[in-house]
């Protein structure tokens, strides 16, 4: 019975393409534009998780402390964790690593070339703290560190602004009127979270950075520290170790606020995530408001369709058809158009996810969301639009149906 | 000698309107009557005589304020909505005054229509209709639509599909009043046929040319039975 009934209404939706193309119009759209918006706001999400993970997994960020200043919270305050300091938390139990940056900004040159870059002062273990690699040459070591040698690991975008098709290995570049030798190419990163592009960086011995570039520091502290516990369910743990170190060392007394801040990056990432969560989400309402209009649409026309057809119906009772066949008749009919709308609708969004994915060279995931969400719609709209027209099909009187001009 | 079964059985059949403001308006009064196998029977009164709501009773598309309704055996007269459903797909064929066929289905669909609410499969609907089209003077035109054919073909397409079901009886209500005469006379002469087939065949028509073809007759005036007998008889009173 329900094969016949499913015949009935394709052959009956189908004897009116133009109609039926024209309602599915709306679903079709609607369900088109919702795949499209939770594709931009997954690629949203994917883009700031691969963000955060290239600046590194389970890290622990330690910052300046926050000034407070008659109650009233202020900025944030002066660096107080020491080079040293960062030494001592390398040792703390579940920390497989623990580095720190002090940063500058200069005028990199070389020969006739000069490029506006991002120093920053460091140990070989910022590597490993901020994933990243090396992709020619090699850091500097731990002795290179302690000395204070005039060496450089310098980002791409420098390799290509300075040296062109030139090796930069073994040049010696120019910072703040100081010579330093590049011994060392990172990796190619891409831009960061607010589109700075992270590989316009240059690495070098912090001792080195306050040896040479910043000599009026009297105080080796550390702008910010990064330490990176073995595993991220030790990250907790390890801040807390991070925090009671610090405190200790600081003779920070019980009841007195830490002169430091301890952020793990996951809350940062799940923060950022749930922000674009909440975007994607407003964004597919959005994009559900012409789905409403698309299912009135439907509404409409089956509405139409039950009265320009009355005598149809007259006829199909007269021969005997029970009510509840001709209820189900009409309601296949919405639901073959619905579910026609949202294939069509789904295969539309996501050929158009994917040409904007091109457009903007960024990687749009084809989520099994787009499935669920087209199903769902189908059948939702399909019933919710058909249910009032087949009842008043099925409540058709015959004989007046039979009647009516 | 085995007594034989009436296919319809009509006993005191009333049907009263009721109106908004407790008004109410009668329109069939204390019917009786009988029609046996193989009769070809005439439904005659003017507009507003309550003809059609008769007809509409004995087509299981109402029911009977009072009395009772037995088709071919069975009590019709109180059944609900869904049983009088099956009832008209199983024991009745209709043909109307405006053919009623669905424009764009194939002549061959419109025929086997009755059959799909049986659960008939495709294969069989389709070979059956084709037999029926040949019954009625249509081989051939299976596969075209409606709309290609004449009004007198569409006629027949309509007296095919009343036939697909072996019903017990066919009701025409004015089967020829959107035809011509010529048209007309050669539907008429189909119903005739398929009369001599032993088709029982309930007409209801104002037109005293079409009712000539019947050999029995029923006038209804006012909504009460004024004559039941033979048409022979009826016109040779009303010559007299």
């Amino acid at each position: 019975m329900i094969i016949q009934i499913l015949k009935e209404a394709w052959i009956s939706i189908s004897a009116y393409k133009l109609r039926t193309f024209l309602t599915m119009l709306g679903i079709l759209i609607g369900v088109a534009a919702v795949v499209m918006m939770v594709s931009a706001g997954q690629t949203v999400q994917n883009e700031i998780t691969k963000t955060f993970d290239s600046m590194g997994t389970n890290l622990i960020l330690i910052g300046p402390g926050e000034t407070v200043s008659g109650g009233v919270r202020g900025g944030r305050g002066k660096p107080t964790v020491t080079f040293d300091e960062v030494d001592a938390l390398k040792k703390l139990k579940d920390v497989e690593a623990a580095s720190f940056i002090v940063s500058a900004a200069a005028q990199a040159v070389y020969g006739s070339n000069n490029y506006g870059v991002s120093i920053y002062g460091t140990t070989p273990s910022y590597l490993t703290v901020g994933n990243w690699e090396i992709e020619q040459g090699q850091m500097f070591t731990e002795h290179d560190y302690k000395s204070g040698k005039p060496y450089v690991v310098i980002g791409q975008t420098i390799v290509n602004e300075l040296f062109g098709l030139q090796n930069p290995i073994g040049k010696v570049i120019r910072l703040k009127s100081q010579p330093f030798t590049v011994i060392g190419v990172l990796k190619e990163k891409g831009d960061g979270m607010m589109g700075d592009d992270q590989d316009n960086i240059v690495l070098m011995p912090a001792t080195t950075l306050r040896q040479r570039i910043q000599s009026y520091f009297r105080h080796n502290y550390a702008s910010v520290v990064f330490v990176k516990a073995v595993s991220e369910d030790k990250m907790e743990i390890v801040a807390n170790r991070v925090e009671y170190e610090l405190r200790a060392r600081h003779r920070l007394k019980d009841g007195v606020a830490n002169d430091f801040t301890v952020r793990l990056m996951t809350e940062m990432v799940e923060k950022v995530r749930s922000i674009g969560f909440i975007l994607s989400a407003l964004l597919a309402a959005i994009a559900s408001i012409s789905l409403i209009v698309g299912s009135i649409g439907i509404m409409n026309m089956m509405l139409v369709s039950v009265t320009e057809r009355t005598r149809e119906i007259g006829t199909r009772k007269a021969l005997g058809a029970p009510n509840k066949w001709i209820m189900f008749q009409f309601l296949a009919e919405s639901i073959l158009i619905s579910f026609m709308g949202s294939f069509v609708g789904m295969i539309v969004g996501v050929i158009f996810s994917q040409i904007g994915g091109v457009i903007f060279d960024k990687d749009v995931p084809i989520s099994i969301w787009s499935v669920i969400i087209s199903v769902m719609v189908a059948v939702i709209v399909g019933v919710a639009s058909g249910l009032m027209p087949a009842l008043k099909a099925m409540k058709l009187d015959p004989i007046e149906a039979l009647r009516y001009q | 000698m085995a007594e034989i079964q009436p296919v319809i059985e009509v006993c005191d059949l009333c049907k009263t309107y009721y109106m908004a403001g407790g008004l109410s308006q009668s329109v069939l009064k204390h019917i009786s009557f009988t029609i046996y196998p193989g009769e070809f029977v005439a439904i005659m009164g003017h507009s507003g005589s309550g003809k059609s709501t008769l007809m509409n009773i004995l087509g299981c598309l109402d029911r009977p304020t009072s009395g009772t309704y037995q088709l071919s055996g069975e009590n019709v007269s109180d059944k609900d909505d869904e049983a009088l459903a099956i009832v008209r797909g199983q024991k009745i064929g209709f043909v109307f005054q405006n053919f009623n066929l669905l424009m764009k289905r194939t002549i061959a669909d419109n025929v086997s229509l009755p059959l799909i609410y049986q659960g008939v499969g495709d294969e069989e609907r389709r070979q059956r209709a084709v037999e029926m089209l040949k019954k009625v003077g249509l081989e051939g035109y299976e596969d075209r639509l409606p709309s290609q054919i004449s009004g007198g073909m569409q006629q027949r397409v309509a007296i095919a599909r009343a036939l697909i079901n072996n019903p017990s009886i066919i009701f025409a209500d004015e089967p020829t009043g959107n035809l011509d005469s010529k048209t007309s006379d050669e539907i008429m002469e189909l119903f005739a046929k398929l009369n001599e087939h032993g088709i029982t065949i309930v007409l209801v028509t104002h037109e005293d040319d079409v009712a000539d073809y019947a050999k029995r007759m029923i006038k209804i005036m006012d909504g009460e039975k004024a004559y039941d007998g033979l048409r022979a008889d009826y016109k040779e009173n009303q010559g007299a």
